[in-house]
């Protein structure tokens, strides 16, 4: 029974393989050229990195919606954790040289997503980057034994994971007496932009740290 | 249009807001909240359907931008008789569910914030006309169901939702993929910019891209064979969850491999195809019901019938590919008409087995012994609803399959016929499995419980909507063919 599941299994996906292969060999020309176009209007975008200006501005649409699966997912983990919180133990004393050189990482690496947000605007990063590096910072102080695991978050905390999101929220409906959803003046796109960025860079961060913080007790 | 009270992006806006409010109030709260919310979100949606039907679809380029550079939302007909559906079937649940945690509150602590997300999820979902953006959708979607199944906590609901996040990934993963190859060909993601670029001799990335993608979508609709994850997910989580999954998360599928299938992908239909969706749609219809009469657990029954109910959205996709024009429009007209009567009677339905299992305290049909006469208005909620799936009239189920009955007739194919009446008396059977059991004498040593009154008014609200849908179901059509025309 097993074996055979396998190996249809297994025939079904060379087969995919297979098609995929053939498919891409027989590509044709693009008929929609949108690189040139995002080019065609960067300067409208109020940011000078294509990547950011796509991010935030073009399918901004799409970001805002990705934040809300981010925080989704923390509360799917939330959702699980509940439960399995009976098993939660402190995390174990580290070791002190680990402490040491958390206790000095960890400001550093508060600078380095200050730096990364910033820079988005006109080189590769932005507010994706900046989170990711706060939360290894939190996962960092957490292995070093300097960070609690999250039990129940309380207000405050419900309310950094959630600022980002409902920043982005607010400034998209902000625009909606002069034009569409999520339309920024392009006199404003450029401060709104970072505003955004700000509030996601933070709200990242902690949904980041979040899946690992809150599922943190568990493994004994 | 630059109005502030524009409906179509506040219908996406307003559940991403009170969802996020309602995690930021803390574990429980933000049920009122919710309530005064999906209220306005269904006087918005009207008004959307009323701006539909006195001037038409509607375009709307998300920060001004416009298709391919931006993202464009599209609401035409289709579109907005399911946001009508979604808001409708979500407002009477959210009362419910308000007097379902309070009697019974495990997995209340993070309801209401994932019910705001699903629902924006929904709204956006049907209004999306960009393929990267309904990706999104469908993962914002995902997420928010499966952390509704998980809710409730213990080892056979965090199962079922493991396995349901499973499939549904590799749903999204596969649509994922077919956005990917479809990019590759064109260069684009936009519907309106793809329709006209798709034609029969489309190369072969674009041949496989559609089939990825409308197997991603049957195996989130959960059609027959793919329905293996929906019966423990539905019949394990809480009521309202349960109602909200069935009646909802399973017709945004439904309604993507609609769209595609009609539009997208259009011209690279064939007959051999449509008739293996049929072929699918029936097996599920008979598979699903036969399974749902051996249940002994009341919710399991019920969730075994939402996979028999699915097949007969799929019947709708043979009656309407290449047949005459008359035919399609009957067969789509069916086929919307009875998503829209099982959501509503499946979310009664599942509210009103939520009620009798909080009564009775435990998820049993032999021990329903007792209910008709405690919870009259409940069994009569369950009842009507039945009434609905089994296609009696005057319901919107009879509606649904009489204009199906009618294409199938219309063109020759007679066999879809046998299928849908087997599939009515085969639900007959199993409703009245349960009202035989519920009308019997209490049983010594159980006990019935009041429920309190929201809980089986709301259900009953949902039942009589489904009901009400076959006698004035006139102008839903009406909807439906807006943006249809051409």
């Amino acid at each position: 029974m097993k074996a055979w599941l396998t190996a249809l299994i297994a025939l079904l996906c060379s087969g995919l393989a297979l098609a995929l292969g053939a498919a891409m060999l027989a590509l044709p020309e693009f008929a929609v050229r949108l690189p040139g176009q995002v080019a065609a209007n960067l300067d409208a975008s109020g940011v000078a990195h294509p990547v950011t200006a796509v991010l935030l501005n073009f399918r901004g649409y799409d970001t805002l919606l990705e934040v809300a699966v981010l925080l989704l997912a923390l509360l799917g983990v939330f959702a699980l954790s509940r439960h399995a919180s009976d098993h939660a133990h402190p995390a174990a004393p580290a070791h002190p040289v680990l402490q040491t050189l958390a206790r000095l990482l960890a400001p550093l690496m508060v600078l380095v997503a200050g730096y990364l947000l910033w820079i988005g605007a006109y080189a590769p990063g932005g507010a994706f980057q900046a989170g990711a590096v706060l939360a290894a910072a939190g996962v960092l102080l957490r292995l070093a034994g300097l960070l609690p695991a999250w039990a129940q978050p309380g207000r405050l905390l419900r309310g950094g994971l959630a600022l980002g999101l409902l920043v982005f929220l607010a400034v998209a409906v902000a625009g909606l007496p002069q034009g569409e959803l999520l339309h920024y003046p392009p006199a404003l796109a450029s401060p709104l932009i970072l505003l955004v960025e700000a509030g996601l860079t933070l709200s990242i961060g902690l949904t980041l740290a979040g899946l690992y913080l809150a599922s943190a007790g568990w493994r004994q | 249009m630059t109005d502030f009270l524009d409906p179509l992006p506040w219908l996406i806006m307003l559940p991403l807001a009170w969802g996020t409010l309602a995690f930021v109030l803390g574990p429980g709260r933000g049920g009122r909240l919710a309530v005064a919310a999906i209220a306005l979100q269904g006087a918005l949606a009207l008004q959307l359907a009323g701006q539909l039907i006195d001037s038409g679809a509607r375009v709307y380029a998300v920060g001004g931008w416009g298709a391919p550079l931006g993202i464009d939302l599209m609401a035409d007909g289709l579109a907005a008789v399911m946001l009508l559906l979604t808001q409708a079937v979500a407002l009477p649940l959210a009362v419910y569910a308000r007097g379902y945690f309070a009697a019974s509150p495990k997995g209340r602590e993070l309801f209401w914030p994932f019910t705001g997300f699903l629902l924006a999820a929904l709204n956006a979902l049907f209004l999306s006309a960009d393929l990267f953006n309904i990706y999104v959708t469908l993962e914002l979607l995902g997420l928010a169901a499966v952390g509704l199944v998980a809710i409730a906590g213990g080892r056979q609901p965090v199962t079922a939702a493991m396995r349901y996040l499973f499939a549904t990934l590799l749903g999204s993963g596969a649509w994922l993929l077919g956005v990917a190859l479809i990019y590759g060909t064109y260069g684009s993601v936009s519907l309106a910019v793809l329709t006209p670029l798709i034609h029969a001799g489309a190369p072969l990335a674009v041949t496989l891209a559609a089939a990825l993608m409308l197997a991603g979508l049957l195996l989130k609709t959960a059609l027959f064979p793919f329905h293996f994850w929906l019966p423990p997910a539905h019949g394990g989580a809480p009521a309202p969850v349960s109602a909200l999954l069935s009646a909802l998360v399973i017709k945004a599928t439904f309604y993507l491999a609609l769209r595609l299938w009609l539009e997208l992908f259009a011209p690279l239909t064939t007959v051999a195809a449509a008739q293996l969706l049929g072929v699918l749609g029936a097996a599920a219809i008979l598979w699903g019901s036969v399974l749902a009469l051996t249940q002994s657990r009341l919710k399991m029954l019920v969730a075994y019938s939402t996979v028999a109910q699915v097949g007969y959205l799929f019947l709708l996709f043979p009656l309407a590919t290449l047949v005459p024009p008359g035919t399609a429009d009957s067969a789509l007209a069916g086929g919307v008409m009875q998503a829209v009567a099982h959501g509503l009677a499946k979310a009664a339905m599942f509210a009103a087995t939520g009620s009798m299992i909080v009564a009775t305290g435990r998820d049993d049909i032999s021990r329903l012994g007792g209910v008709g006469a405690r919870l009259p208005l409940t069994l009569f909620s369950f009842g009507l609803a039945g009434v609905t799936l089994m296609g009696l009239p005057p319901s919107g189920g009879f509606s649904a399959k009489w204009l199906l009955l009618g294409s199938a007739l219309e063109s020759g194919q007679w066999w879809w016929v046998v299928v849908m009446i087997v599939g009515g008396l085969l639900t007959a059977a199993y409703v009245f499995k349960v009202l035989r059991r519920a009308f019997l004498p209490r049983a010594a040593g159980d006990r019935v419980a009041r429920v309190p009154r929201t809980l089986e008014f709301s259900a009953f609200a949902l039942a009589l909507a489904s009901i009400l849908l076959g006698l004035f179901g006139a102008p839903l059509l009406e909807l439906l063919a807006v943006g249809r025309e051409a």
